[in-house]
């Protein structure tokens, strides 16, 4: 098991899966690039992304701000209540907009940025320790402890598991998602202990309700100091009698249990079945899990190297993971901008179509992160997808309404943002960039031509004439209609999975 | 006998009307349940005809994140409670009284208002043996009825599609949302989804270019099946065959083909899009609804009762029941807009005349610990009330109140009383009309809802 893909079987299709998988995709050249390498070497250019200089700043408001909090407080509790509304209402607004930022920032990064494996580990790690602005949002500074966690998933997007738990752990966006911050030791709160165990390192069955109410009387002390946002231990609340986690008896802290949690060969299984199944679309068997957790923990539990095997080992390379796994919708909207060579909309824009989607970032609907595979379709979000492939290709986003934007606010501002997407262009497909005037000359070229961009195989031959009657239909082939048979094309199961 | 064919294109096929009942499996299940009813092969007693006018409906309505039972149904006179929730109690101030012993949560007017007029039963202590506290876990057991301690793969509604909807269309379960619950996942899927009807369709600029999306997401009867054609006989049946059939809706893919059950989710949508559209722009709401996503839901599945789209089965769901801290105002919030959303939607279904045929059944994972925490919340815990409206339900307190009293806790938590197999064995057997053990798996005795 896990033996490296031979050099024979390297190639453009296989490259071209590598790069939808360990990033997002890209242009035939993109992937023409990385076909001509190694494969090792390939793997590499992806994986040692500390190579590459990453240029991209840091929002301006992306720092703690006592100081500010502090005056604005006092001013809330100098003014009248009709004013103190006010000012409360105009902070909202305020970190609304930083958070509209925020996502288009990280959405840039994806789609944009020098480093796509980094970027697709941020995404598994928001998804695998899912925390959530609609409950942070009831903090101070909110969206900055958003960008705060999001960088610490960028920092250490392949470092140590151990150090992963305990760094999330102490992260204030989580300190306060699962009520860490205020639990003390007279009852503590068990939101955290229950769910680091059943969903971010051992899996239901693997622990005990024993387990789990020791383990918060462990974590007390855990807690959040509102006015520096940060991690603050607070030794007054904390709970220093013996207590026994995982068949480990002592005064244990915070540190000894995630340490505990790490010790347990379940918890190598558990990431790596993840990880697995996040890049392969797949659930790996109970044997290939043992071997790809076998690797784990022979590296200490450090990921990079465990990934360098993955992305190297024949089993990643198999027809039943090949061009067989439904993309999410931020890979459907990043990878579709690769892809075509164009602009993303504006960032309002691309929350909207990723929501109608099923996953809005900084939001995902539970603790558990999106289900993810055929979760990802239904009736709705498949006409939505067919639907919103409009908007990435003429730059038009008229097909969005009112809903879309409103979001989880029950319709508040929505129709302001539909209104204001409908009066904007935003970005589209230039298609000098994808089709060259020879192959924009000939029908059968540009169907085929498209095709191997969009999917990197061929249709079915009764898609390949629907697609030629389609442009036989026209007298003269204006670029809105080559636009609208890639609109087509990404209409279409197959545009649906990767 | 045995013949094969091969057809070019979906409209192809469906003018064929001379098939044999089974059917290859890249043919969607409703078409070859379709097909098998015409020809009269499926005329099983157990096989409900749904026509949308005249078969009864059950709305689910999901409490997701696990509801307070304790400060929903509240039994206010007894000490054990106000001992266990210093902070979080309600006082005589902050509830409605049922009798001298339960009253409801003070937010709870709508629900009061039913139950006053009949209209509402409130089935107490309701959990199952051996209680999993984690969300995920119980909502599961929930979803699929099953054992606490046995993984199932399907829903329990799924099984009812399964067992009693041959030959429906996709539009017999209909999830308001944008995702496909487990309880809907089934060895042959139903049920479609959505959330706005307005963008409920492939929105083309020209009819050229509805015509190309056509042909391209219609069925590739041309290709090569794995077994060499659609073999047509007459004595296989339609869910026999490749593991890809038995595909579950919306579960993780294990094994079979990404790209066969999006085919076939693009078939449902196509079929569906045109009639809900339809529907949600030419009904009309006969009561007002509170601006919320769940007053929202109730509001459209109002619009496609009336309708007539031949629905049995609607899934609504409101979120943020996990209160583990200030639960006061988050469940003050959400037990508001659930008890003004169910009551617009009664007024609703009485305005349509279609109140006699539908029943509101609630659920959440599970309860919560009887003790308060002490950040104003309460943590997982395990037996909580249902709600059942409807015209011919037997209103009032169904069941005994758990017992609060220490010495009758497990782990902190109360015990149930009534399995929630026998609220699912009552609505499907008294509401659904059908047989309730081939889809719980087992016997439960009914509890007398309806």
């Amino acid at each position: 098991m896990l033996n490296p893909l031979s050099s024979s079987q390297w190639n453009y299709a296989m490259a071209a899966h590598l790069l939808n998988r360990a990033g997002f995709g890209g242009s035939p050249a993109d992937i023409e690039k990385l076909a001509d390498l190694d494969h090792d070497q390939a793997v590499s250019s992806l994986l040692d992304y500390e190579n590459i200089y990453d240029p991209t700043p840091n929002p301006v408001w992306a720092t703690p701000d006592p100081d500010r909090l502090t005056k604005l407080r006092a001013d809330i509790k100098a003014a009248t209540p009709a004013d103190a509304k006010q000012l409360q209402q105009q902070e909202n607004r305020m970190q609304a907009e930083h958070l509209n930022e925020l996502r288009g920032w990280w959405f840039n990064r994806m789609a944009n940025g020098p480093r796509p494996f980094q970027e697709k580990m941020v995404l598994f790690w928001h998804g695998h320790f899912a925390t959530s602005i609609e409950k942070v949002r009831g903090t101070p500074n909110s969206t900055y402890l958003m960008w705060r966690q999001n960088e610490l998933f960028r920092r250490l997007a392949t470092d140590n598991w151990l150090r992963l738990l305990i760094e999330t752990g102490k992260d204030p966006a989580m300190l306060i998602y699962l009520d860490q911050a205020l639990s003390q030791k007279e009852h503590p709160n068990e939101n955290f202990a229950r769910e680091v165990m059943e969903l971010f390192s051992l899996g239901e069955g693997h622990y005990t309700e024993h387990d789990i109410t020791e383990a918060a009387r462990a974590l007390t002390g855990w807690s959040y100091d509102r006015l520096n946002q940060k991690f603050i231990y607070r030794p007054g609340i904390h709970d220093d009698g013996t207590k026994t986690v995982l068949g480990l008896t002592g005064n244990l802290e915070g540190e000894d249990f995630l340490a505990q949690i790490v010790k347990q060969p379940q918890a190598a299984r558990f990431i790596t079945a993840k990880l697995w199944n996040y890049f392969s679309g797949q659930f790996p068997s109970d044997e290939l899990n043992t071997a790809l957790a076998e690797v784990f923990r022979y590296n200490g539990n450090d990921f990079k190297p465990f990934l360098r095997v993955m992305f190297r080992c024949e089993e990643f390379y198999g027809d039943d993971i090949v061009r067989n796994e439904v993309k999410s919708p931020v890979q459907w909207l990043v990878g579709s901008a690769r892809m075509l060579e164009s602009e993303l909309p504006p960032p309002f824009i691309c929350n909207a179509i990723t929501t109608s989607l099923g996953q809005t970032l900084f939001a995902p609907p539970s603790v558990k992160g999106w289900d993810g595979g055929t979760a990802w379709i239904t009736t709705n979000t498949l006409l939505d997808r067919y639907n919103d492939a409009v908007t990435l290709v003429m730059g038009t986003a008229q097909q969005l309404t009112a809903s879309d934007f409103a979001l989880k606010q029950g319709g508040a501002g929505g129709q302001k943002l539909a209104r204001l997407a409908q009066r904007i262009q935003v970005g589209g497909v230039k298609v000098e960039k994808i089709l060259t005037p020879e192959e924009r000359a000939d029908k059968d070229s540009i169907v085929a031509s498209l095709q191997h961009r969009l999917f990197q195989t061929v249709l079915d031959t009764s898609q390949q004439e629907a697609l030629r009657e389609f442009l036989d239909s026209k007298q003269q082939l204006s670029d809105a209609d080559i636009l609208t048979t890639i609109r087509l094309m990404m209409s279409t199961p197959e545009y649906q999975v990767t | 006998m045995k013949n094969e064919i091969t057809l070019q294109t979906r409209r192809e096929f469906l003018r064929t009307t001379v098939l044999g009942s089974a059917l290859s499996w890249t043919v969607p299940a409703f078409l070859a349940d379709t097909f098998a009813a015409l020809q009269g092969e499926a005329a099983d007693s157990s096989t409900q005809i749904v026509t949308g006018k005249d078969a009864t409906i059950l709305v689910v309505l999901q409490m997701a994140g696990g509801n307070d039972g304790l400060n929903t149904v509240v039994p206010y006179s007894n000490d054990f409670y106000h001992n266990a929730r210093p902070k979080i109690g309600l006082s005589a101030d902050k509830i409605l009284k049922l009798n001298d012993d339960i009253a409801f949560h003070g937010a709870m007017g709508g629900f009061k208002n039913l139950y006053d007029s009949g209209n509402l039963a409130v089935v107490q202590g309701v959990g199952y043996p051996n209680p999993n506290r984690s969300h995920f876990r119980s909502t599961e057991i929930w979803q699929t009825a099953s054992d606490s301690d046995k993984i199932e793969k399907y829903g329990w509604l799924g099984r009812y599609f399964d067992n009693a909807c041959n030959g429906a269309d996709p539009a017999v379960g209909v999830v308001i949302g944008n995702q496909l619950p487990e309880s809907f996942f089934a060895a042959q899927p139903k049920g479609i989804c959505f959330d706005n009807p307005q963008n409920y369709r492939f929105m083309a600029n020209n009819a050229a270019t509805e015509e190309s999306y056509k042909k391209l997401n219609e069925l590739e009867m041309s290709s090569p099946l794995p077994d060499g054609g659609p073999a047509m006989t007459s004595d296989d049946n339609a869910n026999s065959g490749s593991s890809i059939g038995m595909l579950p809706a919306g579960m993780p893919m294990q094994g079979g083909r990404a790209i066969d059950f999006i085919t076939r989710t693009a078939l449902d949508a196509q079929q569906s899009s045109d009639e809900v559209r339809n529907i949600a722009a030419r009904v009309q709401n006969q009561a007002t609804y509170p601006v919320s996503p769940l007053g929202n839901s109730l509001k459209l599945v109002a619009k496609l009762i009336g309708g007539g789209l031949p629905t049995r089965i609607y899934y609504v769901s409101q979120g943020g029941y996990d209160t583990h801290s200030n639960q006061l105002g988050t469940q003050n919030r959400l037990l508001q807009d659930l008890g003004d959303s169910m009551k617009s939607f009664v007024e609703d279904m009485k305005a349509q005349g279609n109140m006699q045929r539908v029943l509101v059944m609630t659920f959440s994972e599970f309860g919560r610990r009887v003790n308060e925490n002490a950040n104003g919340g309460t943590d997982h815990g395990a037996a909580g009330p249902m709600f059942i409206v409807g015209n011919k339900v037997k209103a009032g307190l169904l069941g005994r109140y758990p017992s609060l009293a220490p010495q009758d806790l497990f782990q902190g938590d109360i015990k149930y009383n009534v399995d929630f197999r026998s609220v699912y064995a009552s609505v499907l057997e008294s509401w659904l009309k059908t047989k309730s053990a081939p889809i719980l798996g087992k016997q439960f005795d009914p509890l007398q809802i309806v």
